[in-house]
């Protein structure tokens, strides 16, 4: 190695140590920490922990509750990623085919303000459309004719109700993304597409959706980390995972772990285990978008 | 004669140096004095509103001007959301000087927090004084194993908050109070079926099921910390609180929406704690009437309590000296007059005057209540929200009152035993 080789090397590295130092700090030594914390019982006054081996693990993988959890995280991806990246594909090219171009704008700004919002605010004005007694939803089912609901405290209708409240809140978001995406397709392939007889529902199927393959896979892949990730804070002002944790979901049982019953050797644990599940769920969405995905 | 200048009387240059390091180290050096001359501590609680009591609180002990600053800190809403925001604080070593612990939260306070013993960083003398002003069936609430770490200053009992409006629009008499479940719920269903709004509405959570229980009879975790909220007492509790929600009195709400349909005037009968008179009094625009907590035909009235205390969780000797200031306001006639507007319980040995509406809280105060469960066990709030998920199935219709009484004292039996 030449003295300018070991320069260049060295500058290299000065130049991405703060970004390399901010990584350690704040992602890979905490999440070094918690897989040590998650063997321990941990005493926050004596900082000591006492050695538990796998019985976090153990005690979390047998817990019905974590059973529970699980299975509602799943019914919260299975309801809410075709939802959040089927609508706002299908409103990103009715956009795009809208002629006036003012009505285009206009559209896409209301249909992107809830993503501006942030999960708890979103809540709080959910909280009162929802109200069984004063809220405008129980309103419209009555001019309908239509029994009032409980929407968050009815076992049955609560983790539905925080579904509607995510969807309602992320879609925009997905919405700008396509939207963006489709408008950067080259004009002389969709016009060459409509020369060889390519009209509405076989130029979107056949043309544009190939090539916005990458805004969608990106699309698909945030929207898995938003269900599983983001949608606590919703869970947390709706329904605090209730009623009798109907509505929680992982990532809200490792909260009540930590910080409602401070548990934190299990909530280390139960933090573990969410992690290697999202790396899998992430690898296999990487994997498939190998073969689907096409970069221009 | 000349006389060898004494070491003190001729300074030399080294001597300066020296003495100055010396005033420039002492501070670290030397123990502590009580206190400097502007301390200031923070107060974490979890009251909203800036006129609530406790702001008013603070802003009289502040204009005192005794040197100590108080300011107010609100982290959350719940005991639990304070606590987690005060973990990191206290990890560090530099905990709040004072903060608002929930009696169910008291175990873990002392032995997770390490909230002080009172008799430890004030002694004996200091602390009998200010909790001597404290009447002596409080005072075991703010101990943890007979140690004292904090001041009982805030009790709340159940009560019924009626829509005086909507009672009087449906015929009832104005100035009836229903003592017990079975003279009321007539009363509920008048109201429901001549306003149209809705008649009743209970709190679902551990709390005013645990006033049903022993008003028939029984306890949710007996005296030895056993949980026995399935003896047969505890069943006909449960029986009498779920009755109006099967007659069609009670549509069940979150305790959220329940306070806002209340106070928007579109529900009858609220039960709730005493300490929320002050947000709901503000907040509705109707007649406010506050009554006792209804017991049971035919068995001894035995109503609960609940509340918190103030906790020290600073190791800094001048934080926990400013703090006894502040305590020693609280514990005065004059700064719990003022804290007397939230709603909570006069719990001193002064004779104060009830502010307007509380006085069915304090007739419940007179009649001798028990304490809040206290759940035991280092899973202890774990259990409480167990208890919790079970009356939730019950009142849902999920289970029967037996069948979920049982699961509620295997699930809290498993808990406490881990």
């Amino acid at each position: 190695m030449t003295h300018g080789d070991w320069r260049a090397g060295l500058s290299g590295w000065l130049l991405a140590a703060p970004a390399v130092g901010a990584a350690v700090v704040f992602v890979w030594a905490p999440m070094l920490a918690s897989i040590g914390f998650s063997f321990f019982d941990w005493s926050l006054l004596r900082r000591q922990g006492t050695w538990r081996g796998l019985d976090h693990y153990l005690a979390t993988l047998s817990n019905p509750e974590f059973h529970l959890a699980a299975g509602n995280t799943l019914i919260y991806l299975l309801a809410l990623l075709p939802m959040q990246v089927g609508v706002p594909l299908l409103l990103a090219f009715l956009l795009l085919r809208l002629r006036l171009e003012r009505a285009a704008a206009a559209y896409r700004l209301l249909l992107f303000v809830p993503a501006v919002l942030s999960f708890p605010v979103a809540a709080v004005i959910w909280l009162w459309m929802f109200n069984p007694v004063f809220g405008v939803l129980n309103a419209l089912f009555g001019a309908l004719g239509l029994p009032p609901q409980r929407w968050l405290s009815d076992p049955d209708l609560a983790i539905w109700s925080v579904i509607a409240v995510a969807f309602w809140k992320s879609f925009g978001l997905n919405l700008l993304i396509f939207h963006a995406a489709l408008l950067t397709i080259p004009h002389e392939v969709v016009e060459a597409a409509r020369v060889d007889g390519a009209y509405s529902l076989k130029l979107a199927l056949t043309i544009e959706l190939p090539l916005i393959s990458p805004a969608l896979f990106f699309a698909v892949v945030t929207t898995v980390i938003i269900v599983l990730d983001e949608i606590v804070g919703a869970v947390d002002v709706l329904t605090e995972g209730g009623p009798f944790r109907m509505s929680t979901n992982l990532l809200y049982y490792l909260y009540e772990r930590g910080f409602r019953f401070f548990q934190f050797g299990e909530a280390a644990a139960v933090a573990v285990l969410i992690s290697c599940l999202v790396a899998l769920v992430t690898w296999a969405q990487f994997r498939f978008g190998e073969r689907h995905v096409h970069y221009r | 004669m000349t006389t060898k200048p004494t070491p003190l009387s001729c300074p030399t240059r080294r001597r300066l140096i020296r003495a100055g390091l010396a005033a420039l180290a002492a501070p670290a050096l030397l123990p502590r004095s009580a206190l400097g001359s502007n301390a200031r501590i923070d107060l974490v609680h979890l009251f909203s509103g800036a006129d609530h009591p406790i702001q008013r609180l603070i802003r009289a002990f502040n204009a005192r001007n005794t040197g100590v600053t108080v300011v107010s800190r609100q982290d959350g809403t719940t005991y639990e959301a304070i606590t987690q925001r005060a973990l990191s604080s206290i990890a560090a070593g530099r905990g709040p000087a004072l903060m608002t612990t929930g009696w169910k939260l008291g175990d873990f306070a002392r032995r997770t927090l390490g909230a002080k013993d009172f008799r430890e960083i004030f002694g004996a003398e200091r602390t009998a004084a200010l909790l001597g002003r404290f009447r002596p069936q409080v005072r075991p609430l703010a101990e943890v194993g007979g140690v004292p770490i904090g001041l009982p200053w805030a009790m709340s009992t159940p009560v019924l908050y009626i829509n005086q409006d909507l009672w009087t629009a449906a015929g009832i008499d104005p100035a009836a109070e229903p003592a017990t479940a079975e003279q009321l719920y007539p009363m509920v269903r008048q109201l429901q079926e001549r306003t149209g709004r809705q008649g009743l509405c209970y709190e679902v959570n551990e709390w005013l099921p645990q006033a049903f229980i022993q008003n028939a009879g029984g306890e949710v975790i007996d005296a030895s910390g056993r949980p026995v909220m399935d003896s047969p007492e505890a069943i006909y509790g449960i029986e009498k609180f779920v009755e109006p929600h099967r007659l069609g009195l009670w549509r069940v709400l979150t305790i959220p929406e329940m306070l806002s349909a209340f106070q928007s005037g579109g529900i009858g009968v609220m039960a709730s704690s005493s300490a929320r008179q002050s947000g709901v009094r503000e907040a509705a625009r109707f007649n406010l009437r506050l009554i006792r907590m209804v017991g049971l035909e035919g068995r001894q009235r035995r109503m609960n309590s609940g509340g918190n205390f103030l906790a020290i969780y600073s190791n800094s000797r001048e934080q926990q000296e400013a703090a006894y200031r502040f305590l020693d306001f609280v514990a005065s006639p004059e700064g719990f007059e003022i804290w007397l507007g939230t709603g909570y319980l006069n719990v001193t040995t002064h004779p104060l005057p009830l502010p307007p509406g509380n006085e069915a809280a304090h007739a419940q105060l007179a009649e001798g209540l028990t304490s809040e469960t206290i759940w035991p066990g280092p899973r202890g709030l774990e259990a409480l929200t167990a208890h919790i998920d079970w009356i939730t199935r019950i009142v849902n219709g999920s289970v029967s009152v037996a069948e979920g009484l049982r699961g509620s004292r295997r699930a809290v039996e498993a808990l406490i035993a881990a």
